[in-house]
């Protein structure tokens, strides 16, 4: 019997594909049949997603946070539970409920199919998903080559499915990759009059990121992470080592991983190391700590074996081994420095940072409507999830080094975004800004480091980040959607020409003032929350930061207003005909809406409680290890 | 069922919570019916959506969300009508045990002091019993309040960074706590709510029709038909009443920041009602935005004191602030106050540091919260220890510090915010265009809720602002309070002479709260909302009479043509001037009288009595300027004249009803007695100790005077309080003289025409400009703010465009240019392997051409020359590896 959580996240990654495969037998002409059934991919995708979340819930949030032990929240990280895969003590691993499932692909290379899934990874999951379907619903209006578009469309979900899931460097690295292909050619093929500039600015663009980060992938595998996996993991090892007919030495290898979770532990020992303090998380280290500290809590426990299992962890802590190892390149200031840049810069272009970010304006105004919808609502996303799962926690002693820094260009993004958006006279770049100035309060959010009695400010900032990802998905794919209804009635997207569309198109209207005050940060809608709690952890960090980005509500609400201004008030009697908008425009864009009002209202209750303890456990082990 | 009769029994706070949520289901089903409604419009035909579509309103809306409206609100007003008298019983219960106890122990204590040997052992027993009788009923009341009239949950919660930390983290909560003045305010917001929407439903009747005509909008064919909004109206109007409420309702600064924006937002979609009209739409985002800036000085404040003190709730911010009044050795010399003092950087340890008291030093104390009394506690100041131990990041239950200078700023962000809902100087530029909308929403946007917002926050916040920060209040009300009145002069339309003399009355309200007036400030709130509410829907009484004429040039003569509408206002005008025994006289007395007090203390602030007292004459002139020029005289107008009719009863019964609560809802008894006012009394059960610490160090006992026990000061000490006490006749009268002076030119001017204000024009020309154009503040704004943000904006677009792409474009031309050397190198060296690779992509290329072409096949020869490259690289890479 295979595992129940490897079914799940493998049909959530390949349904998709699947659909897009069956779309080559679909006869020539019969677009409305690809149209269906691509329509039916996304949303048995959704469907499975959701059956996922319900089933990841039960079992590891449900379970763990609800539990009375108040180590429980612990058990909920991704370390924990491959943790207990990987230990010998533990003799039936839950392997269907633990959500951690790895195959062997490329074993020459320690490559694996490994996926896996925690609080950070699950929302943006849900979000893609649902995302994807809307936006095949906004596609229904694409007359040329429907075939190719919805199998490019298609790819393009499972890519970013398998990006958010993959915690296998490699794998995520494909998964990156693949994803970035059907984006060019969406853009490219599909898009408006500048589509191929846009389309090569922004593959251009995403490459050079992607380098970076191929760089940075490489780099890693080269370091030997014996000391932080597990016996089981080493006993397979000197088996096929064996098996090679290479000499082993003292029962150990040379391990090599694209392990994410495995390279997170090592970038913490390098935190320790490089902040002069003894390095504890090795694998043998935090299992002798745990044992010790289990028999100092039970009562009656014979004093020898206390003795003993402090002897124990003391031998972990002082291994010549680990001290030989600990000399690598990984631990050395400039290669954290580096890779950490390389990772940052790599990540830094999608979300994307200044002065990085002029491929986004191009791409969204020329991209059609529901791949602005995907680019806004997902790929930007990509660019914060990769800062959260990977730069931060595998080179955080660089990332503590440069936290000022990052958070500066976060506030550099969300002035400067706000201001640009202003200036502008065509809707749609006006939103592309917006959505810089928005994604900068992820990366301040992420940034703002502080010393570890103070995390729980940091704890606000990574939290609101993230519901800030979240949040900016669901308004600015709104937003881009409400674009692209207005100029298919238009044809134009000229602020200045519009006016008035309150009165023919009320349902319109007040969607679009719904939406956009969500995304101005209205409290009771889910652009404030994140916001708010971003600003609320910086003047803890740096004061000036606090009040700049305090400040630009102020631009904000300007720019929003000033173009609900334009497009909805005053009258326009050429516009006066204009239909409502349509059943079909209705039924994509009402989730949004709904969703917009509910996370605003019910953040902790709908997503914050269960996201919570991983982004929590994030920071508290950065933090802990601080100076 | 029953369970919920046992909440509200049990927990009469939910009364409030109720009536705060009666409006938003009432928006909600508004809202949703109306999007029904226009998702079903194009669908008409068919018949189940003809049905439906009928359900919901039909072509023709008809009143019914004007009906759930009003009923919500009613709804909401009976309610909190009996949480109030429940919770005025409870408390009145309670307070007239615990006055009878201190009388008891006053007796005692003078009897002690007579009594000699024996008897006065014996005294002191009784005393002693008798204060552990008033310590147990203070304790019940605190207790029965906190279980009855209190409640909040997580909105949000953070649980801290170590895992394994006992302390649940931190939250964001929302929740509820009711004293006598916020009970006093949602009975004033609900009552005053549920006559402006009675009177809506007469005053936008017209927009019941189909199409409506809007004369203000000129197309190219002719005048603005557009459908009638009369269901948004009231949709909006729900939504407004249920922020306010719940920004009365909160315990937090949280949740008052949510209803903040929220109150914002709907006073935009208000003011924007007529959004075909460009002013109107520049009003709201005006509204909007200058909000905005206050409320980014609203997050400021937050900020600190969120970082500072990890919490919003106003009770755990003002016990960390403010000094306990007791310690375990009894009364603190400083209690109630900010304890202040310096660092001692030797003193530094795990930790913690040591702080030495002085009287000016740089950091303020937080003192723990009174988790368990039982405990012992020693407290700080000049009669105790002057050292104490702070925390680093204390926790709630440690002590701790932090910078006096950011305590001030805190206060001052706080009160920014309030600038701005206030439209206090210099923020005021919003109110006076915000008339652009229809005049019931002004009336609740001038009088019951969004402006009482601010000045009711600065209340509520008052235990935070430190002295500085009290001082920069009452100077901004001042100010405003001038201003505004001398721009009210001039002005000639109708609802802005109401407009500026709002801002004006808000001035004084913040004033009154800044000198320590606080009771007297929140006590003009109330008043001023029955006669302002009052005031506007006069104004609109009158508009809606002369078919939406609102220039008061074109009116005069009016008062034969709408008698009712004419004799209640001009109750309110009397009530706004402060003639004896209408309401307003009673709360401005109180505030002169407290602005008094403080400046005999102060003397080198004489300004905040002069700028207050003599704009008293001001207000008494200008609007009876506005109650004459509009009902007496002859006709300016003849067309208009001719037009005028009265009022249809459900718009004249709010006014004579608010007229009746303009002239008595602050009597008391004796009623020609000032200071004897039952609201004032009853708002002064809320006041926080601080104000009596801050403004009168005074040790208050209980005395038997007048033949009836009144609270003064026992020591003479010299204090505002006790001047404010003692002149409050001096303040009142000499504000009466110039009223009745104010009265009688104004009579002069537009009622008997002996002096012509043409004259007076022509005589200060560059003053009346100056007034005319409202001190010139647009202008400033425009030229200071506005303009530059588009400067800055458009620069950063060029920069954008020009610098950042121009960059890109000339890097991708250098590359095109060294792939051209290098493709003729390569050209030289090709190899047959790249030649098949090039081959096949071509084939691939030209495949795909007619999907796009050239331009594609380039593409794919880049990448999969890029894939070979990134393969080799890892390749080199492994066998390093491998050989490594």
């Amino acid at each position: 019997m295979a595992e129940r959580d490897l079914l799940w996240m493998t049909a959530v990654v390949f349904i998709p594909s699947v659909f897009a495969l069956l779309l080559i037998f679909v006869p020539r002409g019969k677009e409305e049949i690809m149209r269906w059934l691509a329509l039916a991919g996304t949303g048995l995708t959704l469907g499975a997603s959701i059956g996922m979340f319900i089933a990841f819930y039960s079992d590891v949030i449900d379970r763990n946070v609800r539990g009375t032990d108040p180590r429980s929240r612990e058990w909920v990280s991704l370390d924990y539970r491959l943790g207990q895969i990987e230990s010998e003590n533990i003799a039936d691993p839950q392997k269907s409920s633990d959500w951690l499932t790895s195959y062997p692909w490329i074993g020459r290379f320690n490559i694996y199919y490994y996926l896996g899934v925690d609080g950070i990874s699950m929302p943006l999951v849900l979000l893609t998903a649902l995302l994807s379907f809307l936006a095949l619903i906004a596609s229904w209006k694409i007359e040329r080559f429907v075939r190719g578009y919805c199998m490019l469309f298609l790819i393009l979900e499972t890519g970013m499915l398998g990006t958010f899931l993959a915690l296998d460097f490699f794998l995520f690295y494909i998964f990156w990759e693949v994803m970035l292909l059907p984006m060019y050619f969406l853009i490219g093929i599909w898009g408006g009059p500048r589509r191929e500039y846009a389309a090569i600015k922004f593959f251009l663009y995403t490459l050079l990121g992607s380098v970076f980060i191929l760089i940075a992938l490489l780099a890693f595998y080269f370091t030997d992470v014996r000391d932080f996996v597990g016996p089981r993991t080493m006993k397979e090892a000197v088996a096929e080592a064996k098996s090679e007919g290479r000499t082993v030495s003292g029962n150990q290898v040379e391990i090599h991983t694209f392990d994410l979770v495995v390279l997170q532990r090592v970038g913490k020992a390098a935190l320790q190391l490089l902040n002069g303090q003894p390095v504890t998380t090795s694998f043998r280290a935090e299992q002798a700590k745990a044992h010790l500290e289990e028999l100092k809590s039970r009562k009656g426990a014979p004093e020898e074996m206390i003795r003993k299992a402090e002897a124990d962890y003391q031998a972990a802590l002082n291994d010549a081994g680990l001290k030989k190892r600990l000399e690598q390149a990984f631990f050395q200031p400039w290669f954290q420095y580096t890779m950490f840049l390389f990772l940052l810069i790599g990540f830094a272009i999608k979300i994307p940072v200044f002065p990085f970010h002029t491929w986004l304006p191009d791409a969204h105004v020329e991209a059609p409507t529901p791949i602005s919808m995907i680019l806004a609502g997902i790929l930007l996303k990509m660019g914060g999830y990769g800062i959260v799962r990977i730069a931060y926690p595998i080179c955080p002693w660089a990332a503590e080094q440069l936290a000022y820094y990052v958070a500066l260009f976060g506030v550099i993004n969300i002035v400067y975004g706000a201001f640009a958006a202003m200036a502008q006279s065509d809707f749609k770049k006006l939103v592309a800004y917006s959505s810089i100035s928005h994604m900068g309060y992820v990366l301040l959010g992420i940034a703002v480091w502080t010393a570890p009695e103070r995390a729980q400010y940091w704890s606000w900032g990574m939290n609101g980040a993230m519901f800030q990802m979240i949040a900016h998905g669901i308004t600015s794919a709104g937003m881009f959607f409400l674009v692209g209804v207005i100029y298919d009635r238009a044809h134009h997207r000229r602020l200045d020409n519009f006016r008035g569309l309150y009165e023919p198109m009320p349902l319109y209207g007040g969607i679009s003032a719904v939406i956009f005050f969500a995304a101005m940060g209205l409290p009771g809608m889910c652009g404030f929350v994140g916001e708010f709690m971003v600003v609320l952890s910086t003047w803890n960090y740096n004061k000036i930061f606090a009040v700049l980005a305090a400040l630009t509500v102020v631009i904000t609400a300007a720019y929003i207003l000033w173009t609900l201004q334009r497009v909805f008030m005053g009258e326009n009697p050429q516009y006066r005909n204009y239909p409502d908008i349509n059943v079909r425009e209705i039924v994509c864009v009402t989730p949004l809406v709904v969703l917009s009002v509910a996370l605003g209202v019910l953040p902790g209750y709908l997503l914050l409680n269960w996201m919570e303890p991983s982004l929590t456990g994030l920071v508290d082990t950065l933090a802990r290890f601080a100076p | 069922m029953m369970e919920l009769l046992e909440l509200f029994g049990e927990h009469p706070g939910w009364y409030f919570v109720a009536a705060t949520l009666v409006p938003l289901l009432s928006f909600v089903l508004i809202l949703l019916a109306s999007a029904m409604w226009c998702a079903l419009r194009p669908f008409r035909g068919t018949p189940v959506c003809d049905a439906l579509f009928n359900l919901f309103g039909g072509e023709e809306r008809g009143r019914t969300p004007a009906y759930v409206a009003t009923g919500a609100i009613a709804l909401a007003f009976v309610l909190s009508l009996i949480g109030f008298i429940r919770f005025t019983a409870q408390q009145s219960q309670f307070e007239t045990q615990i006055e009878q106890s201190q009388r008891t122990l006053h007796d005692l204590r003078t009897r002690a002091a007579a009594a000699q040997g024996k008897d006065k052992d014996e005294l002191q027993e009784q005393i002693e019993a008798e204060e552990k009788k008033l310590e147990n009923k203070e304790k019940m009341w605190e207790s029965a309040r906190s279980y009855a009239w209190q409640g909040h949950f997580d909105w949000l919660r953070i649980r801290p960074a170590g895992l394994s930390d006992p302390d649940r983290g931190t939250a964001l909560q929302l929740g509820f706590k009711i004293d006598s003045l916020s009970a006093l305010m949602f009975v004033m917001v609900t009552f005053v709510a549920s006559l402006i929407h009675l009177f809506s439903i007469g005053y936008m009747s017209e927009e019941l029709q189909p199409e409506v005509e809007d004369h203000q909008v000129h197309t190219r064919y002719g005048h603005l038909v557009r459908r009638g909004r009369f269901g948004r109206f009231f949709m909006f109007l729900s939504l407004f009443c249920f922020s306010m409420l719940n920004l009365v309702l909160a315990d937090n600064l949280f949740q008052v920041f949510l209803s903040w924006e929220l109150v914002g937002i709907c006073s935009y979609l208000l003011i924007g009602f007529y959004f075909e009209r460009q002013s109107a739409s520049n009003a709201a985002n005006k509204a909007f935005i200058v909000n905005r800036i206050g409320d980014a000085g609203f997050i400021l404040g937050l900020l600190i004191l969120w970082t500072n003190l990890g919490t919003f709730h106003f009770d755990e911010i003002f016990h960390r602030l403010r000094a306990p009044l007791t310690d375990s050795h009894g009364g603190l010399q400083l209690a109630g106050r900010f304890v202040r003092g310096d660092l001692d950087p030797a003193g530094a340890a795990d930790g913690r540091q040591s702080l030495k008291y002085s009287p000016n030093g740089a950091q303020v104390v937080l003192f723990p919260l009174p988790q368990d009394r039982a405990e012992h506690y020693h407290g700080v100041g000049p009669d105790r220890d002057d050292r104490v131990d702070v925390f680093d990041s204390p926790k709630k239950d440690q002590h701790g510090a932090m910078p006096y200078w950011l305590l001030v700023a805190a206060g001052l962000g706080i009160f920014l915010g309030c600038v701005g809902k206030s439209a206090q100087f210099p923020l005021h530029v919003w109110l006076p265009d915000a008339m652009e909308g229809p005049t019931p929403v002004s009336a609740l946007i001038h009088a019951a809720t969004m402006v009482a917002a601010g000045v009711y926050l600065v209340g509520r916040c008052y235990p935070l602002f430190a002295y500085e920060a009290l001082l920069v209040i009452a100077y901004t009300g001042g100010i405003t309070l001038f201003v505004a009145a001398t721009i009210a002069i001039v002005m000639t339309d109708i609802k802005k002479v109401l407009a500026y003399s709002t801002v004006s009355q808000l001035g004084y309200m913040m004033l009154a709260l800044g000198v320590g007036g606080w009771v007297a400030g929140l006590f003009h709130l109330l008043t001023h909302a029955f006669f302002k509410a009052l005031l506007f829907l006069c104004s609109g009484s009158v508009i809606y009479g002369c078919h939406h004429e609102q220039d008061m040039l074109k009116m005069g003569g009016l008062y034969p043509k709408m008698k009712i509408t004419a004799l209640t206002m001009l109750i309110g005008v009397l009530a706004i001037a402060g003639i004896p025994l209408f309401t307003g006289w009673y709360s401005k007395d109180a505030i002169l009288a407290q602005a008094l007090g403080f400046v005999y203390v102060h003397p080198q602030h004489l300004f905040l009595f002069l700028l207050p007292l003599g704009t008293a004459g001001i207000t008494a002139f200008y609007m009876s300027r506005l109650w004459l020029m509009t009902f007496t005289g002859k006709p300016r107008d003849e067309h208009v004249y001719e037009q005028a009719h009265e009022a249809p009863w459900t718009m004249t019964v709010p006014l004579i009803v608010l007229a009746v609560c303009s002239v008595c809802i602050a009597w008391g008894w004796p009623v020609y007695d000032a200071e004897a006012s039952w609201l004032e009394h009853n708002v002064h059960h809320a006041q926080h100790h601080a104000v009596l610490a801050d403004f009168g160090n005074i040790d208050y006992t209980v005395s038997k005077d007048h033949g009836e026990y009144w609270v003064v000061a026992k020591k003479a000490e010299e204090n505002e309080r006790l001047y404010a006490y003692y002149n409050h006749h001096l303040a009142g009268n000499l504000a009466l003289g110039l009223v009745l002076i104010g009265i009688v030119f104004a009579g002069l001017i537009y009622w008997k025409r002996i002096l012509d204000p043409a004259e007076a024009v022509e005589q200060f020309p560059g003053l009346h400009a100056f007034l005319m154009d409202k001190w010139r503040f647009d202008w400033l704004y425009s030229v200071v703010v506005v303009r530059p943000a588009l400067v800055v904006g458009s620069w950063l677009a060029w920069f954008d465009l020009r610098v950042i792409d121009g960059i890109i474009h000339g890097v991708a031309y250098l590359s095109v240019l060294l792939s051209k050397w290098d493709g003729l190198f390569d050209n030289s060296i090709i190899d047959g392997l790249v030649n098949l690779v090039g081959n096949a992509t071509y084939a691939a290329g030209a495949r795909l051409r007619n999907v796009q072409t050239g331009f594609l096949r380039s593409y794919v020869v880049f990448l999969v020359v890029a894939a070979v490259g990134i393969f080799m690289v890892l390749a080199y890479f492994v066998r390093m590896a491998a050989a490594g």
